[in-house]
C-alpha cells in the first residue's frame, strides 16, 4: 500500500468520524445559526428608519415654527419631526400627558412629560432660534436674503484626511467576522487534533495502528482529515453567510468581498497547517484526555493572544501591534486579512509573512512527527516534549 | 517461523530484554510466561515493530521481518485497542484495509470474521456500548480479519470467565489447526499448561526455561507422587526409604522419588497405612516450576 493511499485511508476515517460526531454537528449548527443571525438580522430589524417625534405648536409664531421644525430636522437622516397645530397650551399639556405628543412648543416654552431629550431639544431650540431671530431682524428692518445671510452663514466645508466610505465600514465588518470565524476554526479544529491523538493513546488503538503504519503517515492522515472538515465547514459558513446577506439585502456587499473571503480561507489553510502540528504535540505528550487541559494550555494561550492582537490591529491596521503580529506565525493568519483589507500593508510584508509561516509549518511538522513517534507508545502518564524526542530515537523499528 | 534472536533492549536504566531468544513454529501454540515487568510485553512490541531493539533481530520465515509482514500479523494488545465510538464493522474494515487489503476484500473478510465471533448482529453499534465480552470478541476479530499467519496476544485471557476462556481457547485451537503460529502471554499457568504446545518462561528480560510443555515441566525435578488416603492420614509418608515429602495439601501428600526409587513401593506403603483414595504420578506443574525458577 503506497504512502499516499495510506494517508488517504487514515484521513478518510478521520473525516467520517468527525462528521458523524455529535460534537461536530452541534458546533456546526451553532456556528451556522450565528452567521445567519449576523447576516440577516440587520436587514430584518433594520434601524427601523428614522426616529419620529410628534411635536405640537401653539400660540403666536406657531405657523413659523410649524414650518421651520421639519426643515431643521431634515439635516439629520436619523430624525424626523411630525408637526401639528394645537389650540392652546392646555390642549398641548393634555396631549403630552396622554402620550400623543412628545412635546408641545409655544409662548416661549416647551411642554414635555419628563424632560426634553437632547436630540429633540436641539431641533426645537434651533427652530425657535431661527424663527425668533428672523422676527427680531424683521423688526430691525432686515428681511429676506439679508436676514437669511445673517442667520445662516456658509456652512463649514468638511475636509476629511482619510474619507471613510460606507463601503469601507462594511468591508471592515466583514473582515472582523472573517477573523472571528478563522480564530474559532483554528482553535476548535486544532483542539480536535490533540484530542484525536490522545484518544488513540488512551484506548490503545495506537498500538494496533503503529503495527501497521509508520507514525508520520498516521499523523499526516489525521491532520489532513480534520483539516479537510475544518476547511469545508469554514467555506460553507462563509458562502452561506455571504449568500444570506446578499439575498436579504441587509448588508451591501462591497466589491472586495470575494477576495477578502478567499484570503480568510487561504489563511485558514496555512494557519491550520501550523497550529495542527503543535496541537498534535500537545496530544502526543498526554496519555489521557484529562491531561490535555494542561498540555494544551500554552498553545491555547498563544491562540487567544493572537486573536487579541488581531482585534487590536483591526482598530489600527497600520499600527505597531499589527506590524509585529504580521511576522509572528501564530498571529499572522488572523492579522494579515485585516491589514490587507484595510490597505495598510506593503507587498513585501505579505511576502515575508507568508515565508515565515511556511518555514514555521515545516519546522512544526518535523517536530510533531518526532514527538508523535516518541510519545505514541508512552501510554502511562504525561511526558515532557524533550522526553518524547529522546524516546523517538528508540521507538519505531525502521523495517 | 517466528524467531526472536538475542533481543536486547533498555529503557534508560531499566533492562527490558537481555539477550532473549525464542521460536514460535507454524501450527503451534506458544505460551509466554513471566512476572509483571519481566519483558513479555516488550518482546511482543519488538516483534510487531512498536519498539526497536537495541540488539538482536526478529526473523520471519527465515529472513528478517519486514513491515509488509508485520501489517498482516494479528495483534491483540493488553488493553482494548479499539476506537470507542466507531462501530465494530467499520473499524475492523479499517484495520483490514490498513493491513493492505482492498476495500471489497476487507469488507467481506470483516463480515465473515464478525459472524464467526458471533457478534455480527451487534456490529453496527459503537464498540463502547458493547459488553466487555463482546468488546474482547471484537478485538479478536480485528486480529483475525487478515487471516494472519502469526497471532500475538498479550494477556488475552485476563478478565474472562471460564466460558469465555473456553471459547477463546477454541478459537486459538482452530487457528492453530489451520497452520497459524500463536504466541500468547498469561499469568494463569494452569491455562498455559493446558493449551500450549510450547512454553517460554522469562524473568528480567532473559529466558529461564523454554520448550515443549512436558519437557519443561520435567526439566527441573523428578516426577512427583501425589497420594491421599481415605482417612486423611499422612504420617505413613514420613519414614519412607526412597521418597521424601515435599508438600502437604490437606489430606494429600506430595512426595519426590529418590533416583532409582520405585513408585509401586510407595503405593504399597500407602495401602499398608489405609485405603488409598487417590494416587497420581505427575511431572511438577508449571506453577510450581515457575515459582521455583523465578525465585532462584
Amino acid at each position: 500500500m503506497s504512502r499516499s493511499d495510506l494517508i488517504r485511508l487514515v484521513a478518510g476515517r478521520e473525516i467520517g468520524e468527525r462528521i458523524r460526531s455529535k460534537a461536530f454537528r452541534i458546533s456546526a449548527g451553532v456556528s451556522l445559526a450565528f452567521i445567519l443571525a449576523v447576516a440577516i438580522l440587520p436587514g430584518v430589524i433594520g434601524d427601523g428608519g428614522p426616529t419620529t417625534y410628534d411635536v405640537g405648536v401653539f400660540g403666536a409664531g406657531s405657523d413659523a415654527l410649524a414650518e421651520r421644525l421639519p426643515q431643521v430636522a431634515a439635516f439629520d437622516d436619523d430624525v424626523a419631526v411630525d408637526v401639528r397645530r394645537v389650540a392652546s397650551e392646555e390642549e398641548g399639556r393634555r396631549l403630552v400627558a396622554s402620550g400623543d405628543l412628545d412635546a408641545a412648543v409655544g409662548d416661549g416654552g416647551v411642554v414635555v412629560e419628563r424632560e426634553l431629550s437632547d436630540r429633540l431639544g436641539f431641533i426645537v431650540r434651533e427652530a425657535n432660534r431661527q424663527v425668533a431671530g428672523e422676527a427680531a431682524l424683521a423688526g430691525a428692518g432686515v428681511r429676506g436674503d439679508a436676514a437669511a445671510r445673517i442667520l445662516a452663514p456658509e456652512p463649514l466645508a468638511v475636509r476629511p484626511l482619510d474619507p471613510e466610505s460606507e463601503e469601507e465600514t462594511t468591508k471592515e465588518g466583514l473582515v472582523f467576522f472573517g477573523t472571528l470565524l478563522l480564530y474559532g476554526q483554528l482553535l476548535g479544529f486544532g483542539y480536535w487534533v490533540a484530542s484525536g491523538v490522545v484518544e488513540e493513546k488512551a484506548s490503545r488503538v495506537v498500538e494496533v495502528l503503529l503495527a501497521k503504519a509508520p507514525p508520520n503517515q498516521l499523523l499526516a492522515g489525521k491532520v489532513i482529515g480534520i483539516g479537510a472538515v475544518g476547511l469545508a465547514q469554514l467555506v460553507g459558513l462563509v458562502v452561506i453567510g455571504l449568500l444570506a446577506a446578499a439575498a436579504t439585502g441587509s448588508v451591501d456587499l462591497p466589491a472586495e468581498t470575494v477576495p477578502v473571503a478567499a484570503q480568510v480561507v487561504a489563511w485558514f489553510v496555512l494557519g491550520f497547517a501550523f497550529y495542527s502540528c503543535l496541537f498534535a504535540v500537545a496530544g502526543a505528550i498526554a496519555s489521557r484526555a484529562e491531561e490535555l487541559q494542561s498540555t494544551t494550555t500554552p498553545l491555547t494561550f498563544l491562540t487567544v493572544g493572537s486573536f487579541f492582537a488581531a482585534i487590536t490591529t483591526g482598530g489600527d491596521p497600520g499600527g505597531p501591534v499589527g506590524q509585529v503580529a504580521t511576522f509572528v506565525p501564530f498571529s499572522a493568519p488572523m492579522v494579515l486579512p485585516i491589514r490587507v483589507a484595510a490597505g495598510e500593508i506593503e507587498p513585501w510584508e505579505v511576502v515575508v509573512s507568508v515565508a515565515i509561516v511556511v518555514l514555521s509549518i515545516v519546522a512544526a511538522m518535523r517536530l510533531a512527527g518526532r514527538v508523535y513517534a516518541g510519545g505514541a507508545m508512552h501510554l502511562r502518564g504525561q511526558m515532557k516534549v524533550r522526553q518524547a524526542l529522546r524516546a523517538e530515537e528508540t521507538s519505531q523499528a525502521r523495517a | 517461523m517466528l524467531e526472536l534472536v538475542t533481543l536486547s533492549k533498555r529503557y534508560g536504566d531499566v533492562v527490558a530484554l537481555d539477550g532473549l531468544s525464542m521460536t514460535v513454529g507454524a501450527g503451534r501454540i506458544h505460551g509466554f510466561v513471566g512476572r509483571n515487568g519481566a519483558g513479555k510485553t516488550t518482546a511482543m512490541r519488538v516483534t510487531l515493530g512498536l519498539a526497536r531493539a537495541d540488539a538482536g533481530e526478529v526473523r520471519w520465515k527465515g529472513r528478517p521481518v519486514m513491515a509488509a509482514d508485520r501489517r498482516r500479523f494479528g495483534y491483540m494488545p493488553e488493553e482494548r485497542g479499539l476506537y470507542p465510538r466507531m462501530t465494530a464493522l467499520h473499524q475492523i474494515v479499517y484495520f483490514a484495509r490498513l493491513s493492505g487489503m482492498g476495500a471489497g476484500e476487507a469488507r467481506s473478510a470483516a463480515m465473515a470474521v464478525l459472524e464467526s465471533m458471533g457478534i455480527a448482529e451487534r456490529s453496527g453499534e459503537p464498540v463502547e456500548r458493547l459488553s466487555l465480552g463482546n468488546q474482547q470478541r471484537c478485538q479478536l476479530a480485528a486480529a483475525l480479519v487478515t487471516s494472519p499467519e502469526l497471532l500475538v496476544l498479550d494477556e488475552p485471557f485476563s478478565g474472562l470467565d471460564p466460558v469465555g476462556v473456553d471459547n477463546l481457547a477454541g478459537v486459538l485451537q482452530a487457528q492453530v489447526d489451520g497452520g497459524t503460529a500463536v504466541v500468547f502471554s498469561s499469568h494463569q499457568l494452569e491455562l498455559v499448561e493446558r493449551l500450549s504446545d510450547e512454553v517460554t518462561i522469562i524473568d528480567q528480560g532473559r529466558v529461564v526455561a523454554s520448550g515443549p510443555v512436558g519437557e519443561v515441566r520435567r526439566s527441573r525435578g523428578a516426577d512427583q507422587l501425589k497420594v491421599a488416603l481415605e482417612d486423611g492420614g499422612t504420617a505413613w509418608a514420613d519414614e519412607l526409604p526412597d521418597a521424601t515429602v515435599v508438600a502437604r495439601f490437606g489430606d494429600e501428600v506430595v512426595l519426590e522419588l529418590s533416583p532409582g526409587g520405585d513408585d509401586q513401593a510407595v503405593l504399597d506403603a500407602a495401602r499398608r497405612a489405609g485405603r488409598v483414595r487417590s494416587f497420581r504420578r505427575e511431572a511438577p506443574s508449571l506453577t510450581e516450576l515457575f515459582r521455583e525458577v523465578v525465585a532462584s
